[in-house]
């Protein structure tokens, strides 16, 4: 068994925390922090902070020299403090996602009574077996391996966790469910865990804007804070563009987004049906684009599976990669100089003239090929309105 | 006095008789109520009642076609906006309703006609077989044989899935008999009620078998073998090769010939099986391999015999229903206005004997207009009205301009269905 400060110390988004008396989101941070600051003077809170976003923005995966220290503790209230006042939800996803990966790495680490022990703190129904038990077998290539764990989690809290990770491996159907519990392996209840902590940064879009005004204010009078607070938005100005691009529309069910696709896509996309080969460029294009509109995997595969040389296991891969690394499609600029834009063939009016914007009262270009899509949609939704009324 | 008019004073007199007797839900001033009234086929909902009383003057003052209320309860149950209703948590509800799926009989006492040429058929038709028109009008009829299928089904749901999977309590399960062609059962469950629509689904492909995936419960192929699932494997691969055990010992030739037609196999391959039989009742029972080599049969062929499997084993459940936080469902003890019937609630062990069509406990009689002899004359305005069978006794088929004299009973049934009139 460990200590449970220990814990909080490693894991400071246990609920446990507020037992070490460290502020609650509810509270007005603002004594706390001015004493904080004063508590580290050279500078190591900053110094962590960045290191943070700047992984985060440049999307790496892990930080190395994660540091289970009393800073750590700080680093996390400090982090989900910056993301309520900065309220920038892809922002708040780059860090959330970082954050959560690593803990997951850390999670890994830790023995499984230990990990029983997270989950009780959190408040999992879990049932811990200590030796294993058995929930089947699986044989691959002669190979006789019986399925077992330390680990079954109540039906209703993993759904809460593993519902939303759109990933067949996880729906409850293919998973083993008797009496009210999942048979669940350490590795995939760390995942379930992982989520639950991704959730903890994201939470704080719920509370309204208004309110965080005057909190907002309260704490940029903090010198520390209010270079912290600074640095990250400058740097993400930088960063924006990238950014911008990363949400909004997504993909939904059922819904039907592909009728809003721009020429250069539906091109590549037609090509694919009719099972010729796309040139090395094209494919990645249309990954990065399908990623961006948070295409389910499958449903990429699918647009890959008619080409001649399709491959399950390596376009699998590629695609995983491109999220995993976030990249984002090409703009206009980009696929034209590569001949890829379908403007003039389709002549496609949004492509070749732009559109009027509103907010600047002026005509623009279209500048990115996901902008096509958000301007039709939002057309769209104007005509739907118009029915309606 | 018109039809309407006429049921509407039947309805009111019954609550009017039975107020002490109308049962009160849970949670009942936190849920949303909505009620369809005789005159216009519109839904008020956003109505809330903050005493037990209330809702029950309610029902002698207004005495609805139809009443509904929330699996949800919310601090503000009446406010028009879904948003701001205060959201609290919401009962799991399965419907199971024979309008959603298949039974045999219904090529017997379904009917429809075609308002284009006026060709009548049975069963269930999308066009017309004579002049294609789609402008076809159905009529689903209530059937005891349709009514024991729906029956097995919450079987099936309880027995198979609900308890041993999910371990639900019996005494957390409510069951209720519709009032016309089903059931619908509530699981009240603490943890249960924080459930969003998203995870809802979860449950519902897991009683379904919906979206299910062969390849992660080990279907595959390894150079020229196919490897199959394992009996040991606790959840979804269990329970297909119990089944295909059960299949392989209980039915005869014939029957599975029948069956793998009916899963979608051609001929040869469903020989193929059947010469198979016995190797296959070894292998899969066999827990220290998994080879499927049976002539014919490739991963596609095996998928399609295991869709079929898993289509048998899955409850009949109508999946919408589950996943809506916000849906009301019709409230027990309150009459349908398609039937006249009472929306029954029913135990677990009370279920077996349970027949809605000829119920003996009197306590458990959805049929609660009754008399012994023929007191109403009717006159029958629908082309074809199929025989009815309750309380024993069989009524009809009818055509239209029938003059009928018959009980109480079948006198509402049939002006609820609107196949006749008051003569
Ligand atoms: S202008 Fe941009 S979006 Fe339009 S077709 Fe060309 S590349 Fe695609
Ligand atoms: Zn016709
Ligand atoms: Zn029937």
């Amino acid at each position: 068994m460990s200590n449970i400060f220990d814990l909080v110390k490693r894991y400071p988004w246990l609920p446990s925390l507020k037992k070490y008396s460290y502020i609650d989101s509810k509270d007005d941070p603002y004594e706390y922090l001015l004493e904080l600051f004063s508590k580290y003077p050279n500078g190591e809170i900053q110094e962590r902070v960045f290191k943070f976003f700047r992984a985060a923005f440049e999307n790496i995966e892990y930080l190395s020299g994660h540091k289970n220290d009393d800073l750590n503790i700080y680093l996390y209230l400090i982090l989900r403090i910056l993301l309520y006042i900065l309220d920038n939800k892809p922002i708040s996803n780059r860090i959330a996602n970082l954050y959560s990966k690593i803990t997951n790495n850390e999670l890994l680490k830790e023995a499984d009574a230990t990990v029983y022990e997270i989950c009780q703190d959190l408040n999992l129904k879990i049932k811990y077996y200590q030796p294993p038990i058995n929930y089947g077998i699986n044989i691959s290539k002669d190979q006789k391996q019986i399925l077992e764990t330390n680990f079954r989690i109540h039906y209703a809290d993993y759904l809460k966790l593993a519902a939303n990770l759109r990933d067949e491996y996880r729906k409850l159907v293919n998973n083993a469910l008797s009496e009210g519990y999942v048979f669940i392996q350490k590795r995939s209840l760390i995942r379930l865990i992982q989520e639950y902590v991704r959730r903890k940064f994201l939470n704080n879009e719920d509370d309204e804007g208004k309110s965080s005004n005057k909190f907002k204010k309260n704490l940029l009078k903090i010198q520390e804070f209010k270079e912290i607070y600074d640095n990250i938005l400058s740097h993400w100005e930088l960063k924006k563009e990238e950014f911008e691009y990363n949400f909004e529309i997504s993909f939904k069910k059922g819904s039907n987004i592909s009728k809003d696709f721009p020429p250069c896509i539906k091109d590549i996309l037609l090509k694919a049906e009719e099972g010729q080969n796309l040139t090395h460029i094209e494919r990645l294009f249309i990954t990065f684009f399908l990623n961006a509109l948070d295409y389910p995997e499958d449903e990429i595969i699918n647009v890959f599976s008619t080409m001649p040389d399709f491959d399950k296991k390596k376009t699998e891969y590629q695609i995983n990669f491109a999220k995993r690394k976030g990249y984002i499609p090409h703009s206009c600029a980009t696929l034209k100089s590569l001949n890829l834009c379908m403007a003039v063939k389709y002549n496609d009016q949004i492509c070749l003239e732009g559109y009027f914007s509103k907010k600047l009262d002026t005509k623009k270009t279209l500048a990115h090929p996901l902008f096509y899509i958000q301007l039709k949609q939002y057309r769209g939704s104007k005509k739907i309105k118009k029915l309606e009324d | 006095m018109s039809e309407k008019n006429y049921l509407k004073r039947v309805f009111q007199a019954y609550y009017k008789e039975k107020r002490e007797e109308i049962p009160i839900i849970t949670k009942l001033e936190k849920r949303e109520f909505g009620f369809i009234p005789w005159d216009k086929e519109i839904m008020n909902r956003h109505i809330c009642f903050k005493f037990t009383e209330d809702l029950k003057q309610y029902l002698i003052n207004e005495s609805p076609k139809h009443v509904y209320s929330s699996g949800a309860s919310y601090l503000q149950p009446d406010n028009l906006d879904m948003d701001k209703k205060g959201y609290q948590g919401c009962d799991l509800i399965i419907d199971i309703d024979v309008d959603h799926f298949y039974t045999p009989c219904k090529d017997v006492h379904d009917t429809w006609y075609c308002k284009e040429c006026g060709k009548t058929g049975k069963g269930i038709v999308k066009k017309c077989t004579k002049c294609n028109s789609i402008k076809t009008k159905s009529l689903s009829w209530i059937c005891e044989d349709c009514l024991k299928i729906a029956k097995n089904e919450v079987f099936k749901l309880i027995n198979n899935f609900l308890v041993p999977d999910f371990g639900i309590k019996d005494k957390e399960i409510k069951i209720a008999f519709s009032g016309h062609r089903g059931y619908h059962l509530k699981i009240e469950n603490k943890k249960i009620r924080t459930l969003l629509s998203e995870e809802r689904r979860e449950i519902a492909d897991y009683l379904t078998g919906e979206n299910i995936s062969f390849e992660i419960l080990g279907l595959r192929q390894d150079r020229s073998n196919i490897l199959g699932l394992l009996k040991e494997n606790i959840g979804w691969s269990q329970k297909i090769i119990k089944k295909i055990e059960e299949i392989l010992t209980t039915y005869t030739n014939q029957e599975i010939e029948l069956l793998l037609l009916r899963y979608g196999l051609n001929r040869n391959i469903v020989k193929s099986f059947i010469n198979s039989k016995r190797d296959f009742q070894q292998i899969i029972s066999n827990s220290k391999q998994n080879i499927w080599n049976l002539e014919g049969f490739g991963i596609k062929t095996w998928e399609k015999f295991l869709f079929g499997i898993v289509d048998d084993i899955g409850a009949e459940i109508d999946g919408p229903v589950t996943i809506d936080i916000h849906r009301l469902i019709r409230y027990p003890g309150s009459l349908h206005g398609k039937t006249g019937f009472k929306t029954q609630e029913i135990n677990h062990d009370e279920l077996d004997d349970f027949n809605p069509l000829n119920e003996n406990n009197e306590r458990l009689d959805p049929i609660v207009f009754k008399s012994k002899e023929n007191i109403h004359k009717l006159q029958i305005i629908e082309h074809d009205v199929p025989e009815t069978r309750i309380k024993g006794k069989k009524y009809g088929p009818y055509k239209k301009g029938d003059i009928i004299e018959v009980p109480h009973h079948i006198a509402v049934f049939l002006l609820c269905r609107e196949v006749a009139k008051l003569s």
